[in-house]
């Protein structure tokens, strides 16, 4: 009696109607005792031929056996078995085709292997490790959910044998990489950065349904926890701390962003690969940016020029212009608090996989020097969390004005449209108007007062159970209006306090209001459950 | 939809019932298209026997004031209390609980075929190139039709009769189908309207009395049958009336089809018993609601 679960039967050969029952009849044999739900899976790997005589052995089997699949099948048998319909009844999984790369033309190596040109029009990327499969999945399965989720990027459209291993075949694309472009055609570098921010955004745009792919945040915790003991002064424990502090997202991050993974194929700027695909905080996306610029060649400056091609020089203003464009701001006092922040979790990344990783003969005094300026960033540093919906202007649902009265009709069309488009009910709709209406003006006549400054108004709609979530952001005064004690409304008319009343109808109308002083920013928050 | 496009549509030539050869009519696809503009149809569905590629294929050769077109299907069904054939109406082709209803339907079919096959070389040592079984196989749903075609072919025999009397209706044959409650759980999984094909016209020697019917409708909504085809080509005009009444009592809505199969039958394109649009009954003014038209 057979009790697997699965069994396996290799045929080999030709079947057809001279010998199609014995065939039957063996595979009856080993089949005996296999309950029907038990999983049949027949290797076609030796299998040269199959005549409607062996096809119809296969109907037979399946009658009993639901769940009967064929694997290693030969492109020929396939299309036997497309054509008659046989992949539409059961799972049929194709052989994988086998090439050689003996003599062809190397065009990229990477960490994990090389891409040889196997022909005029397709390269075929090798992976050096041993469950190169699981591994070349992964990425195509990746690469397809960022292409689902509307990043441009390249897909492989085969999987074959190259040798003891396996690669993945790409079309071979007339493309030139960022890192190339820098190189070799300066006056492309405004083009560079600018597609370059843009490519960014569009990922951190992205929502990644729940599930589909890692937390760059547990990956970066579980660095820091090997690494802290090495710090002082219970700094580690401080990185780590501010570390789990950062938000948790659903945000989309390449994980290995940097400019030989951006490319330009003709007109169109292409992300490619996509192994490192993961969810989490953008924060995380420029630590890898900060790491593959300046963070792995800090100590000695040709290791950059060995590996995109371009001098330290090159890299370190690409790497500012490029953060500065994300951020969407020249002030070089945010841009360089930011870079403080990324810088930490940056070294904290360094110096564990410096740890790990042998090295040239610099490593030690490499790692040396990422510790110094790990630590005396770590004295400083007190929050790694970073707003990256501020000076979006109006992008998305942000809407970004001058703060004045006069745009407080702008400001109320912006947020009704958004209402209105999640079916905000009437009532609701009046209350958070006047909530709106108190929040702005108070921003335009106190905030900046006597001068003109902007302010953001970001609505965000998120569901289970419907709720409305209103942002006023402002560079003004630090003002905090949820201090101001409640009015007494035992107090007639004239003896109560002017102004007051208005924020506090805010709290009452509202589930909740949250005021928040961080970088040099007031950011005072509504939330209305729909 | 606009008002003026559904009295359109409500006011035109209306046939629910229609074969390609997709399954066994003599129309292509495209064909059975110029046909139903040429009848001046403005509501029409393809329901090929087990077979829904014309669902798929049929509204790309459709354009700006064109007839109407709902996906449709026509399952063989059997299980063992009888034959039936049950329509779908207004599915997602794509459905994937559907198309393994279809996909079984086939993989039985071309069980059936590949017997049928393997009988004639032992028994008859009647022989056919692999291509040609093949290239059967990849129909829709080849049946018994298709062998005899290529019996005469292959000189085995000089006419679809004979092929039939002398061999073919002769073979044993597994009375393997889906059952009805896998095609209506596939057509409503699918988002489709499940409807039982000309009920008293029963299939063959199988027509019913009405206390079977009653029996059989019992089951069937049971199942979740939500129509019935009242009006039908073959039905005379008590059959009609019966079968709306069957309809009043287990509140099931109706349909219309005529079942043309090109010149395979004699009947014709819109032939359907329907009155004018003014008396439809509210069954059918229902089905159609139903139908978003």
């Amino acid at each position: 009696m057979n009790t697997e679960k699965q069994i396996r039967i290799p045929l080999s050969g030709r079947i057809d109607s001279t010998n199609a029952s014995d065939v039957e009849g063996k595979i009856l044999g080993e089949l005996s005792g296999c309950g029907a739900d038990c999983a049949v899976v027949l290797d076609f790997d030796k299998l040269d031929y199959i005549s409607s005589a062996g096809l119809r052995v296969i109907l037979r089997l399946k009658k009993t056996w639901n769940d009967l699949s064929v694997e290693n099948v030969s492109p020929d048998i396939f299309e036997t078995l497309e054509m008659t319909g046989f992949t539409e009844m059961m799972t049929v999984k194709k052989a994988y085709r086998v090439v050689s790369v003996e003599g062809c033309e190397v065009i990229g190596e990477g960490a994990n292997g090389k891409v040889y040109r196997i022909d005029s029009d397709n390269v075929v990327k090798t992976y050096k490790n041993a469950d190169a499969l699981s591994e070349i999945q992964h990425e195509r399965e990746v690469a397809r959910l960022a292409l689902i989720l509307g990043v441009p990027t390249a897909i492989s459209y085969d999987v074959v044998r190259v040798g003891d291993s396996y690669g993945s075949v790409f079309e071979l694309l007339d493309a030139k990489s960022f890192s190339k472009l820098l190189a070799s055609e300066p006056d492309k570098y405004d083009f560079c950065v600018s597609e370059y921010v843009k490519m960014l955004k569009k990922i951190h745009s992205i929502e990644v349904p729940a599930g589909k792919l890692p937390s760059v945040k547990e990956n970066m915790l579980r660095r820091i926890e090997r690494m802290k003991d090495g710090l002082p002064d219970g700094l580690g424990n401080k990185l780590l701390k501010m570390t789990e502090e950062i938000p948790e997202s659903d945000r989309m991050i390449h994980g290995d962003y940097h400019t030989k993974n951006v490319v330009l194929a003709g007109n169109e700027v292409l992300l490619i690969d996509m192994d490192t695909l993961s969810v989490g905080d953008p924060i995380f996306e420029f630590v890898f940016m900060y790491n593959a610029y300046v963070g792995y060649s800090e100590y000695d400056p040709e290791i950059v020029r060995n590996f995109q091609g371009f001098s330290a020089e090159t890299a370190r203003r690409f790497w500012h212009d490029s953060l500065a464009g994300c951020l969407g701001t020249k002030d070089e006092k945010e841009i360089a608090a930011f870079e403080e922040k990324v810088r930490c979790l940056s070294y904290g990344y360094l110096i564990e996989w410096g740890t790990r990783h042998p090295g040239d003969a610099n490593r030690a005094a490499t790692i040396a020097l990422w510790k110094e300026r790990l630590i005396e960033l770590l004295r400083r540093v007190d929050s790694l969390v970073f707003d990256f919906e501020q000076g979006d202007g109006a992008s998305g649902d942000a809407l970004d004005v001058e703060a004045t009265n006069e745009n407080l009709d702008a400001v109320t069309d912006f947020v009704n449209a958004r209402l209105d488009a999640a079916g905000c009910g009437a009532k609701a709709k009046m209350q958070i108007d006047l909530a709106v209406e108190e929040i702005f003006v108070n921003i335009a006549n106190y905030a900046y007062a006597p001068e003109i400054g902007r302010a953001t108004v970001r609505v965000a709609v998120s569901d289970d159970p419907l709720t409305v979530t209103i942002t006023f952001i402002d560079r003004g005064v630090p003002y905090d209006p949820l201090k101001k004690d409640d009015p007494d409304l035992t107090l007639s008319a004239e003896d109560r306090e002017i102004g007051g009343l208005g924020i506090f109808m805010t709290k009452k109308m509202m589930d909740d209001v949250i005021y928040e002083y961080r970088d040099g920013q007031n950011v005072l928050t509504l939330k209305k459950r729909l | 939809m606009k008002e003026n496009e559904a009295k359109r549509i409500r006011s035109g030539g209306i046939d629910l019932h229609i074969h390609t050869t997709v399954s066994d009519g003599t129309d292509t696809p495209e064909e059975a298209v110029e046909k139903v503009r040429g009848a001046g149809l403005s509501l029409f569905s393809v329901t090929d026997h087990d077979a829904i590629k014309a669902a798929k294929t049929v509204p790309a050769l459709l354009g700006a004031g064109d007839p109407r077109f709902v996906s449709g299907v026509e399952f063989s069904c059997r299980d063992g209390k009888g034959k039936y054939h049950v329509l779908g109406y207004g599915f997602n082709p794509a459905s994937e609980a559907l198309n393994r209803v279809v996909s079984h339907g086939k993989m039985l079919r071309s069980g059936k075929l590949l017997d049928r096959v393997a009988i004639l070389r032992e028994k008859y040592g009647i022989e056919f190139p692999e291509d040609e079984i093949f290239r059967l196989l990849s129909e829709c749903n080849p049946g018994k039709p298709h062998l005899a075609n290529l019996m005469i072919r292959y000189g085995y025999v000089s006419s679809i009769g004979e092929a039939m009397d002398k061999y073919l209706n002769l073979l044993p044959s597994a009375p393997e189908y889906v059952s009805p409650e896998e095609a209506i759980d596939g057509i409503l999984r699918g988002g489709g309207i499940p409807v039982l094909a000309h009920p008293l016209f029963g299939s063959g020697r199988e027509r019913l009395d009405e206390s079977e019917m009653i029996r059989r409708l019992d089951r069937l909504t049971g199942y979740g049958l939500l129509g019935v085809e009242a009006f039908y080509s073959g039905f005379s005009p008590e059959q009609i009336k019966a079968t709306l009444e069957l309809a009043g009592k287990y509140d099931l809505l109706v349909t219309a089809g005529s079942d043309y199969h090109g010149t395979n039958k004699t009947v014709k394109l819109g032939e359907t018993g329907l009155p004018a649009p003014s008396e439809y009954p509210a069954a059918f003014l229902r089905f159609l609601d139903r139908l978003g038209v």
